[in-house]
């Protein structure tokens, strides 16, 4: 029940903005209100530790079969700490909003919230159904969001093919559900079989930009910096938890080491953009796809957890860089910490993300890594378009680095408490090694000219070569649409009908042939 | 007051009366508003149960004799014939909105009022003439007077009219199988003659061209009307044999035959569908992939038939409906549904585009939406033969990279801004259709608890 609590609560808050924009217009209280929703579904989320693993079912959709189709909900050591990252992100987004106008954003804090909700409700989903309905819903969500905040035809056109790959994502998870029935006769996580795990793993990574390396995310709009985080952030992470509800030990698979070198071309690439990225918010794509990269390598090496905690890493230390909209020079060090938390260092929230068994993949992973890590350090310390707090008055002065500062906080705090990947050791050498290299290469990054930025308007047309492969498949698709044109001019012609009952008698035939 | 008067002839007398009329705006509030009060006398009111109004008590008798023929609707039609009529009453709601002529509404009561003949009649062979004067009726719906009917409906008449003598010959011929069942080859040449006159009925493949040759040449409103009656009530047809004749349930060549020949309907009508440049090309292979999953659920031999049968035919009628109104929309803003004349035309039309979407993804079984229950259902049933599953996954990517297609060309223009140009009928009738569609995909009990009487009616695919 604590978790449908805690999303009740943000979708609440969510309507009451809703309310407020339209009977109460001038409200000078809204943010107050916006942030009290925020803050109380933040503790809410936090008192699921009390009673950890907590479940709540509700009715499904009644299939005609024994399956179970309840939509079920959990909150346990996978889910609570994706819902805490939420939580706090949601939380975070309404604090360094303290400085925007109040009427232009209440409808975009009530997205903010809603969508905290339904990202919580997304993350602790534990079956199938509930997380394709989630995922669906959230799809559907950010189409409608972007369709109507992006101008041209080639954005637009961005937009689809954006949500199409999340389609077929969707698709990918059905196909792994319906073959874990099939063989194992269940349409649960914790049963499902080796065969469906490996479908699982291309869903997510289908619809995080990695299997095949693709942009899936659409043009940013105007909403680059709040809404866009909490859309851009979330989402991702409702495709994370993918990875940490796969079984330990089913990806065994032969498509195991093609799939772990595809992620590995997808995270090296995604870090390399990272780091040469004009700034952090047109880099941001290319961050998501490079944590989550990061996640499915570690959920192919027999390792959920790490996924997890690359998830969260995705949501807390991506969420301090792209809300950071304000220059202060004490804040920026602080950030700096951030870089920890996707270091794998002992005690912090990434410790558990190397347990696996990556074999001589290894040694790309750790490169991969320090890319995105030094990518990092480089965007906290550019600040150069942000805006300056001098003119606010004294306690937004104050409130807007709480909200940095707590998603760092969360962080830290991750390390230690409330999941399964908490107090880890975990794989110290690599994570030596991988700061090491980051140390190496923010030094170089000052140095030489191939780690300068990249001009904004390339960053979206890098992939030149993975164009190519993308016209051969519209070819192939243009090869088959000529053939179904003359099947159907042979079919829907003047002789036509002497054609149809000529296909009609060999159907017949074939049928009775095999029928006998 | 008995049965067939009231869900057979008093419509189709309406339809008369209505079609002398002729006002625009009359015939579709008219037709909408009886269709709607026969689906709720239907859901409301048991046939054959006698209720005590105070003193006043009624009955709806359920039969009737007509020139010696005898038409029944039993208790049990009760629900089909709310179904029925409720989804007609959708229709007909929506013929201002989609400025179909006024004779749609008549001659489609008239339609509806046959075919529900159809299923009333005994002996139950006469309903192939039924359909078969049903089929005549749509020619005057599809093709505007003194004008020469287009090759589609040329076509689609000698389809369906093939069909007849198939289907009256195998049921002569299926009495003898009645008497004699191990007579083997009078059984094998029934199975081919009804199999054959069901296939034209169905319009499997190859016998399906008319369809999407239709939704090029006709108003999409009035064929989008016919691509759901008529599987609707050849569907309700085709399991009244299968409920009469055992040796046709029990057939396993038969149901293969049946699965093959849907099997291919569904890959052939999504992959078709994801390779055209034209609106109505894609809702006619949409329709025919549907089609070819009620073959899919005939073919899998499970008790829960009837209910999967109409767990799909009800989202069925709403999308449909929704789908050819959005077209009928945008076609008098464009003159014609092909890709390069709408393109961007989001911006314009945005309920239009957004319905027609909505509903295309709900053919194509996206969660959240009506048709995915069904689905789900479906495929659940399927997994213990993956190589199907796989054909009708390989369908339903085709027809979802079509709405993916469909949706890019909507919104690719370089245009900004938004306008709202549909009137409000036809914001109302949208909005209310795709919110049906998420009402029924989010909360499917709701059918559910319309088809707790839907195994009665054939009661042996029941058991």
């Amino acid at each position: 029940m604590l978790i449908l609590i805690s999303c009740l609560l943000f979708f609440l808050t969510s309507l009451i903005l809703v309310g407020l924009r339209i009977f109460r217009p001038e409200a000078r209280y809204t943010w107050l209100v916006a942030v009290g929703g925020a803050m109380l579904g933040f503790v809410s989320v936090f008192l699921w530790l009390v009673q950890l693993p907590l479940n709540i079912a509700l009715p499904g959709i009644p299939t005609l079969d024994a399956f179970n189709s309840s939509l079920i909900f959990t909150a346990d050591g996978i889910s609570f700490p994706f819902a805490l990252s939420i939580a706090a992100l949601t939380l975070s987004i309404l604090l360094t909003a303290v400085t925007q106008p109040v009427y232009v954003n209440t409808s975009v804090w009530a997205g903010t919230l809603a969508l905290g909700g339904a990202g919580i409700l997304a993350v602790t989903s534990n079956n199938p159904l509930t997380l394709l309905l989630l995922w669906a819903a959230l799809d559907l969500t950010e189409l409608i969001i972007h369709l109507s905040s992006v101008d041209g035809a080639s954005n637009n056109e961005k937009v689809v093919i954006s949500f199409s790959t999340r389609a077929f994502g969707i698709g990918f998870l059905l196909w792994g559900s319906m073959t874990s029935i099939a063989e194992a006769n269940t349409f649960e996580f914790q049963s499902m079989s080796a065969s469906a795990g490996i479908f699982l793993v291309i869903a997510s990574g289908l619809r995080l930009g990695v299997l095949p390396l693709h942009l899936p995310y659409a043009p940013e709009s105007n909403l680059r910096r709040g809404f866009g985080t909490a859309l851009r952030l979330i989402s991702a992470a409702s495709s994370l938890i993918l990875l940490g509800r796969i079984p330990v030990g089913i990806l065994t698979s032969s498509l195991t080491p093609i799939l772990i070198s595809l992620t590995l071309i997808a995270a090296i690439y995604a870090g390399w953009t990272w780091l040469r990225a004009p700034d952090e918010l047109n880099g941001r794509p290319h961050w998501v796809i490079g944590i989550a990269s990061l996640a499915i390598l570690s959920a192919l090496s027999g390792n959920p957890i790490g996924a997890v905690a690359w998830g969260c890493a995705l949501i807390l230390v991506g969420g301090t860089l792209f809300l950071a909209s304000a220059q202060n020079i004490r804040l920026n060090r602080i950030m700096l910490l951030g870089v920890l938390g996707i270091s794998a260092l002992p005690f912090s929230l990434t410790a558990s993300a190397w347990l696996g068994n990556l074999s001589f993949f290894i040694p790309f992973a750790i490169i991969a890594q320090a890319l995105l890590m030094a990518g990092f350090i480089r965007h906290t310390l550019r600040s150069t378009n942000r805006d300056t707090l001098d003119n606010q008055p004294a306690w937004m002065q104050a409130v807007y680095p709480s909200g940095i500062i707590l998603l760092i906080l969360i962080q830290f705090l991750l390390g230690f408490i409330g999941w399964d990947g908490a107090m880890q050791i975990g794989a110290w050498l690599q994570a030596i090694i991988a700061s090491l290299l980051t140390f190496g290469l923010v030094w170089a990054s000052r140095r030489f000219r191939i780690f300068n930025p990249v001009r904004a308007h390339w960053v979206s047309t890098t992939e030149s070569r993975l164009n190519n492969l993308y016209q051969g498949l519209w070819s192939l698709y243009r090869f088959f649409g000529r053939v179904s044109q003359i099947v159907t001019k042979t079919l829907e012609g003047e002789g036509g009908i002497m054609w149809t009952l000529l296909f009609l008698v060999l159907f017949v035939a074939l049928i009775t042939q095999a029928a006998s | 007051m008995s049965a067939p008067i009231l869900w057979i002839a008093i419509p189709f007398i309406a339809g008369i009366l209505i079609f002398l009329i002729s006002s625009e705006r009359f015939s579709a509030t008219a037709g909408g508003a009886i269709s709607a009060i026969l689906a709720l006398i239907a859901l409301f009111i048991p046939i054959d149960v006698a209720l005590l109004l105070g003193t006043i008590s009624i009955k709806i008798s359920p039969a009737i004799q007509f020139f010696g023929r005898s038409f029944e609707l039993n208790t049990a039609d009760g629900f089909l014939l709310a179904i029925i009529y409720g989804l007609a009453s959708l229709w007909f709601f929506g013929t201002e909105a989609s400025a179909t002529q006024s004779r749609f509404v008549s001659f489609g009561l008239m339609i509806v009022a046959l075919l529900t003949a159809s299923i009333a009649v005994e002996p139950f062979l006469y309903a192939a003439l039924l359909l078969e004067v049903a089929t005549m009726l749509v020619i005057p719906l599809l093709v505007p007077p003194y004008q020469k009917p287009a090759q589609g409906v040329v076509r689609f008449l000698t389809y369906q009219t093939l069909a007849m003598p198939f289907i009256l010959f195998s049921g002569w011929m299926l009495t003898g199988v009645e008497a004699s069942p191990s007579d083997l080859s009078t059984t094998l040449q029934a199975g081919v003659m009804l199999g054959l006159g069901f296939a034209f009925l169905f319009a499997v493949f190859p016998l399906y061209n008319w369809i999407p040759m239709m939704m090029e040449e006709t108003p999409p409103y009035a064929t989008g009307f016919l691509l759901w009656a008529l599987p609707t009530f050849t569907t309700i047809f085709a399991l009244g044999f299968l409920d009469r004749y055992t040796w046709l349930r029990n057939s396993t060549q038969l149901m293969s035959a049946i699965q093959f020949a849907g099997l291919f309907m569904v890959a052939s009508g999504g992959l078709f569908a994801a390779l055209q440049r034209h609106f109505g090309r894609i809702l006619a292979y949409a329709a025919i992939a549907q089609t070819g999953l009620i073959l899919l659920i005939f073919g899998l031999q499970t008790t829960q038939m009837v209910n999967l049968v109409f767990l799909t035919l009800i989202p069925r009628g709403l999308e449909l409906a929704i789908w050819a109104l959005a077209l009928s929309i945008l076609k008098r803003e464009a003159f014609s549904l092909q890709f390069s004349d709408l393109q961007g035309v989001a911006r314009k039309y945005p309920v239009a585009t957004a319905s027609l979407v909505f509903a295309h993804l709900s053919i194509a079984g996206f969660p959240l939406l009506a048709g995915f229950p069904s689905r789900l259902s479906i495929w659940q049933s399927l997994t213990n033969d993956l190589s199907i599953l796989f054909w009708i996954f390989v369908g339903m990517f085709g027809l979802l990279i079509a709405a993916f297609r469909t949706l890019a060309v909507f919104v690719m223009t370089d245009e900004s801004g938004w306008k709202l140009n549909e009137s409000w009928v036809q914001v109302t009738m949208l909005a209310v259709g795709v919110s049906g569609l998420f009402i029924l995909g989010l909360f499917p009990q709701i059918l559910q608890s319309l088809l707790i009487n839907a195994p009665t009616l054939f009661e042996h695919l029941s058991q």
